[in-house]
């Protein structure tokens, strides 16, 4: 066995990562709480006064907090996917010949277990980048129909920052109900049960989401061999020197 | 998308929100005012229709006192939402309410509005009120039947041509051309009896959740192809008042409401006037201290029953149902589900037998797959995406281990 030398190349900066802490905290909580308010699963019968049971407004507080964390860091990637200095994701869900051509390398290097690979992993690559695209609808998904839900709440048409507020978020969210009856299957009139069932199975997709992530993000560390797991940590991975592109 | 579907994405984009301006100002309603004051006067100039019946003889035959009737009127003018100077012209319109046509036609129904209309013990004043509105037409409640019907119901929408309200009750069939659902000696379809009594009507009131939005026959899956009136009529006002039945008060409401302004209320996007469907169930219910408590019944007759624990984990719909029933109840205020300890079934929002009436929470009720195919629960569906996915991942993570190559190796072979 011949020695390497390899080489450090960085790839999420410090903002990126504190957003990716932040995000997988907040979903914990708000699959959690979220599948609280569907259905309560603890603490009904027991016997104290309200102050301290306070539990599914507490739940539905949490939802919430952690609902306005993601808005804002979903306004912020957004803006990193076109502006950021340091890679622009959206370059790389493009499908031009050569995203689609390392799309389907990375793609076989999952299917035949690490027996081929072609294509240059120290950038982030086509694959994943798709891959966590598709989390992003996900969660701007749940972000709409989720602001939708909570609007319902605001029937009066009054809130404590304005009236402009639940205005607004009905002009944001309205066109949820008709997409989500579509999805979920309605009679002749979209109802707005459709966009909550849309929000519970769209939580689900999202798990799904989380769980492949995690697996194929140690298969990385463990296949590549180049310490991918630390990205998310310490911001960087090791390369081989001859492999740097 | 059929334009009319498009017409219904747009006016969602585009929906008010539930408020309506309950002050708009002294010159706007003193104008109000003054044009109800003129339509009243004009009205009363006009004989009672068809001898329709006097309301003062029918309400003193009843044995109410003048006193109830002060209350309601001042209870109706709130809920209407005008200001308090209004209630002796509602008390006004109340009385010249026999003056106003209207021919009431029944679908594919239950006539279960026209129950909850007349089946109330001791007729109340909205039940009074329904009871001596001019109704020109009732298949179920007029004497005559056949050819004599039917002339009567010619007769009158020619008489009042472009002046009677069209009550709807009951959905329309569409499926074989209509041929689930025919009325009279020429057969004529729902559909086509309903677009040409809608031609020359003042304006087209859907009552109960079949006439507004399918209801119960469009459940799926929806053997007649049902849809509801505002998915046959094109270009005249609509006004649904949707709930299974829907409230003879908001009834009531949306009759005096016309007959007061000539005007039909203001509307939410799914038409429904927003003085009465301005409201969520669960935001004006009484149990809602226990719902933000954690405090559920578990399953009837338990102690969190006995103690009117929230009805939410029994499948309540109050947190997803626009209506006043938490308000105004039935049967003059009476009573109401939530309030005899069952769940709302949200029987006024759109496709409420298959998405709300199941009595359970949602996360835990059988919802079709978008294929039509198997039932089963949100978290079912949910929880075997999960394990494919796990099954998945194990197959791939055990085949790495036996076959996989580590780039180490790579380098070596
Ligand atoms: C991406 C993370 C999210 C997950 C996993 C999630 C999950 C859930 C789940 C499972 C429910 C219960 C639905 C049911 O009744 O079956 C729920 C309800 C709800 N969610 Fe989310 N949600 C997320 C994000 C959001 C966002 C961003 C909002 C925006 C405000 C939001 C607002 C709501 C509201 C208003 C409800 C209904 C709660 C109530 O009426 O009390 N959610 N969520
Ligand atoms: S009983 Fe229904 S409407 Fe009342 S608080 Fe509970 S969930 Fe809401
Ligand atoms: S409580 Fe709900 S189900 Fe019952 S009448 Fe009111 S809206 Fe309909």
């Amino acid at each position: 066995m011949k020695s390497t030398a390899y080489k450090k190349v960085e790839r999420m900066t410090p903002a990126m990562r504190t957003i990716h802490w932040i995000n997988a905290i907040s979903m914990i909580v708000a699959v959690a709480t979220g599948l609280y308010i569907a259905a309560p699963y603890y603490q009904t019968l027991i016997a104290e006064p309200a102050v301290d049971k306070y539990v599914m407004a507490w739940n539905r507080w949490g939802h919430f907090i952690v609902a306005i964390i993601f808005d804002v860091t979903s306004i912020v990637v957004a803006y990193l996917y076109f502006f950021s200095r340091f890679e622009k994701p959206y370059k790389k869900v493009l499908p031009t010949g050569k995203n689609i051509k390392e799309f389907f390398a990375v793609l076989i290097n999952l299917l035949t277990l690490n027996r081929s690979k072609s294509f240059d992993s120290s950038h982030s690559d086509s694959f994943n980048t798709v891959y966590f695209t598709i989390f992003h609808l996900l969660l701007a998904w749940m972000l709409f129909t989720g602001l939708q839900l909570y609007v319902h709440g605001l029937e009066s048409g009054l809130s404590s920052i304005g009236s402009w507020w639940p205005a607004m978020l009905h002009l944001v969210t309205d066109w949820t109900i008709p997409v989500s009856a579509w999805m979920v299957g309605s009679g002749p009139v979209p109802s707005i049960m459709d966009v909550r069932i849309s929000h519970h199975i769209t939580m689900w997709l999202i798990v799904v989401w989380v769980v492949f992530h995690i697996y194929y993000q140690v298969w990385r560390t463990i296949f590549w061999q180049e310490g991918d797991i630390a990205i998310a940590f310490g911001g960087s991975k090791f390369v081989k020197e001859d492999k740097e592109a | 998308m059929g334009t009319d579907k498009q017409e219904a994405v747009k006016s969602l984009f585009t929906a008010q929100s539930a408020k309506v301006d309950t002050n708009r100002g002294d010159t706007y309603y003193e104008k109000l005012y003054d044009q109800c004051r003129a339509r009243l006067d004009a009205l009363k100039k006009l004989a009672p229709i068809n001898n329709r019946r006097d309301f003062r003889t029918v309400i003193e035959e009843e044995g109410l006192e003048r006193r109830d009737f002060l209350k309601w009127a001042s209870a109706t003018t709130a809920m209407l939402m005008l200001p308090a100077s209004f209630t002796p012209l509602v008390a006004e319109a109340a009385m010249v309410m026999n003056r106003v046509p209207v021919v009431w036609i029944e679908l594919q129904d239950c006539a279960g509005n026209s129950e909850a209309l007349l089946r109330s013990d001791g007729p109340k004043i909205d039940e009074i009120i329904l009871d001596i509105i001019s109704l020109e037409f009732h298949e179920t409640l007029m004497a005559p039947s056949g050819h004599q019907a039917e002339k009567q119901l010619e007769e009158a929408i020619e008489h009042f041509k472009g002046k009677y309200l069209l009550f709807v009750e009951g959905s329309i069939p569409r499926g074989l051309n209509g041929a689930f659902g025919t009325i009279g000696a020429k057969a004529e379809t729902f559909i086509d009896h309903l677009t040409r009594l809608s031609k020359d009507a003042a304006a087209v009131v859907a009552v109960g959740s079949c006439a507004t939005f399918g209801g119960i026959p469009a459940a799926a899956p929806n053997p007649t192809d049902a849809v509801g009136v505002m998915d046959v009529v094109k270009g005249k006002p609509i006004i649904n008042i949707p709930a299974c039945p829907a409230n003879p008060s908001n009834m009531v409401g949306v009759l005096l409401h016309y007959v007061l302004t000539g005007q039909v209320p203001e509307l939410d996007s799914l038409l429904r006037p927003k003085f009465a469907f301005g409201y969520r169930i669960h935001d004006n219910c009484e149990r809602r201290a226990h719902f933000d408590a954690g405090e559920y019944v578990e399953e009837w007759g338990d102690e969190g029953a006995k103690n009117n624990f929230c009805l939410y984990k029994v499948g309540c719909k109050g947190p997803m149902t626009f209506n006043n029933c938490s308000i105004i109840r039935y049967n003059e205020g009476v009573n109401w589900p939530v309030g005899v300890g069952r769940g709302c079934i949200g029987c006024s929002e759109p496709d409420f037998w298959d998405k709300y009436a199941y009595e359970r929470p949602m996360a835990n009720a059988n919802i079709k797959a978008p294929t039509g195919g198997v039932e089963k629960t949100v978290d079912e569906f949910g929880l075997g995406l999960l394990t494919a996915a796990g099954v998945g991942i194990a197959i791939h993570a055990a085949a790495s281990a036996v076959a996989g190559k580590k780039e180490s190796e790579r380098e070596e072979a």
